[in-house]
């Protein structure tokens, strides 16, 4: 099995994997990437321009990561929506 | 005073058209449902409600706190609006977790996480809280407003408050959130040229970026250039352990629900997108362009700063960005410099319009006064309820330089506090409604004892705000947690029934494998 798996069913997608624990750790990694490299690259500062670069590449590696998890998740769930969402005010309801 | 030549009155009065115009188009579209009016249906593409996350993010006072934050600590100051990072993580863990609940607001999820009476009160306090809240930042974001139009025309602060509040209210009560989205996504855009080229404009007044730098290093100040310039470990006004504490407040916060001020607007944003996948991408994508627009401001505060250092004043810099964009841009871009101005506006008004009418609407009169209501009476009373936050709004703006200490002291509370249970309720099976309703209830107290009290009678030092919050969530944290071991867990059919719908995160073992013996997770 890859590393980084692509290929997903709607029910294995549902599962917390590594794919998710990478994604969640770039992720804010990319914000942060992003945040300071276009503040430095205002300054025509090269490490601004380096940075906001790693920012834009780790963020298209993100997407790459967990991008065919979250089709399968969502596919799988709006298999489901209509009818959860026609159940969704009874569910809710505060008298019986 | 700002004098508007014929193509300044141009872009404003463009802009303006566009907006109301889109009430107009999204009319028939906004009035279908209750789900029209408040969730556009639940059909849009990650990109518009992403384009509303950053829209609705950008208002009035924001480029003036940026600024009052990178005037003072350079591009460290950055870091200020860093909490935005818990969309980072949320967007692949609770934003699934809530977009899959399908509850149009944190106060109706309550009921779908929780069963019984806690549930039920903590609907009606989430939902009570955000009439509240979303009033206050309707009349926040007004005065805001209302001081940039007495600087630029002389206005009366209440007459740019209700002017623009009002023009706005017209596509919100006609169209819904259909036209709140829609508004928001071209405000959005103009927004965002507007901020690029007007820090590029104001740092190339400045002298332009080598100059800026140059200026810097001449001052003995490269430090500002920075972003982690902290003052010590704990010492000075910008220490470590602040960026530490905001940095777990923002990425574990991501973890929960409600763990931000911010979980209310972006949940109706969630709900709205067409797919989970689509909250994903719209969560992560519109606080990505949040911090990258701060860093653009922070740029050009910088630019400010050379050109006017040493101002000591708060009033004085941090209208920096707004100075640098009326003082520096030629006639004819004033008008689009202003209209970039109502759009960022006009984007945060209209999300807490339409928002703080959803939890009248659906959280109190439909769940609580007329469960049976049709479609066309729920739009009705979304309208209302809008008009009901618009008046409120004009109030809390009038009275706002007195009350403002107070409040912004119950939005401390509302993060300090309930943070942790925000993320225990998502990643924790045996927590419950009374653990929740109890964490609300004790924060309150302890925040006042805390924050206020205590330091007042000499009993505990004046704390600083990280210090602060740690202290309150371990107070917090030895009240809650007992009160839900002492009390019983939620009924196992409401939790298989909400773990199987929603999926979350963390230790929810015995939930799954009753749903697993149920034969409910094929």
């Amino acid at each position: 099995m890859p590393f980084i798996r692509r290929q997903w069913t709607s029910k294995e997608a549902d599962e917390w994997t590594r794919e998710d624990t990478i994604t969640v750790i770039i992720s804010p990694l990319v914000y942060v990437l992003l945040m300071i490299g276009t503040a430095l690259s205002m300054f025509a500062m090269w490490q601004g321009f380096v940075i906001l670069g790693a920012g834009i590449i780790l963020m298209l590696v993100m997407i790459w990561i967990i991008n065919p998890k979250l089709s399968s998740v969502s596919e799988g769930y709006e298999k489901k929506q209509k009818g959860y969402i026609e159940d969704l005010d009874r569910a809710i309801k505060w008298e019986e | 005073m700002v004098h508007f030549a014929f193509l300044d009155w141009f872009w404003l009065v463009t802009f303006v058209l566009l907006m109301i115009g889109s009430g107009a188009l999204f009319y028939r579209l906004g009035k279908r449902s209750e789900a029209d009016f408040f969730l556009a249906g639940r059909g849009l593409p990650w990109w518009l409600p992403a384009s509303s996350v950053y829209a609705t993010h950008t208002a009035t006072d924001t480029p003036m706190w940026v600024a009052g934050v990178v005037y003072k600590h350079g591009l460290a100051g950055l870091w200020y609006g860093f909490f935005a990072a818990w969309c980072a993580v949320s967007a692949f863990v609770s934003t699934k977790i809530f977009r899959r609940s399908l509850a149009y607001s944190q106060a109706e999820w309550q009921t779908l996480r929780y069963g019984g009476m806690p549930a039920e009160l903590l609907r009606g306090w989430v939902a009570g809280w955000q009439v509240f809240l979303n009033m206050f930042i309707l009349g926040w974001v007004g005065i805001a407003m209302g001081k940039v139009c007495h600087f630029l025309f002389g206005w009366p602060p209440w007459m740019g408050l209700t002017f623009f509040s009002t023009l706005c209210a017209v596509y919100v009560l006609a169209a819904g959130y259909w036209g709140v989205v829609m508004a928001d996504f071209q405000q959005g855009i103009i927004a965002f040229i507007a901020i690029a080229f007007v820090s590029i404009w104001g740092m190339y007044a400045a002298g332009g970026p080598h100059a800026i730098v140059a200026k810097l290093h001449e001052m003995g100040l490269s430090n500002m250039l920075n972003p982690f310039s902290f003052s010590g470990f704990t010492g000075g006004d910008f220490p470590v352990a602040w960026f530490i504490t905001m940095l777990v407040i923002g990425i574990l916060g991501g973890l929960g629900m409600a763990t931000a001020i911010d979980w209310f607007p972006e949940a109706q944003r969630i709900q709205s997108a067409r797919t989970v996948k689509d909250a994903s991408w719209c969560i992560w994508a519109g606080q990505a362009l949040v911090v990258t627009r701060n860093a653009l401001w922070a740029a050009a505060v910088l630019g400010f700063f050379v050109l006017y250092p040493g101002l000591t004043q708060v009033k004085d810099y941090e209208m920096a960005w707004f100075r640098l964009g009326f003082e520096t841009l030629p006639v004819g871009m004033i008008g689009f410099f202003f209209a970039a101005i109502v759009a960022i506006h006009l984007s945060t008004i209209s999300t807490h319009l339409n928002l703080g009418a959803v939890y009248i609407t659906r959280d109190l009169y439909h769940h609580y006064i007329n469960p049976k209501a049709d479609q066309r009476r729920l739009v009705w009373v979304g309208r209302v309820g809008t008009v009901i936050l618009l008046v409120g709004s004009f109030i809390f703006g009038s009275i706002m330089e007195n009350i403002t200490e107070w409040l912004i002291f119950a939005l401390w509370i509302m993060a300090a506090g309930v943070w942790l249970p925000g993320i225990l309720q998502v990643i924790w099976w045996r927590f419950n409604g009374w653990g929740y309703l109890t964490a609300w209830i004790f924060n309150l107290i302890f925040s006042w004892l805390v924050v206020w009290v205590l330091p007042a009678f000499g009993v505990i030092p004046h704390l600083r705000d990280y210090q602060q919050f740690w202290l309150l969530m371990f107070l917090g944290a030895i009240v809650f947690i007992p009160v839900t071991l002492l009390t019983k867990a939620e009924s196992m059919d409401h939790l298989v029934k909400f773990y199987v719908m929603s999926r979350p995160v963390g230790w929810w073992g015995p939930v799954r494998r009753e749903a697993e013996r149920r034969g409910l997770l094929s």
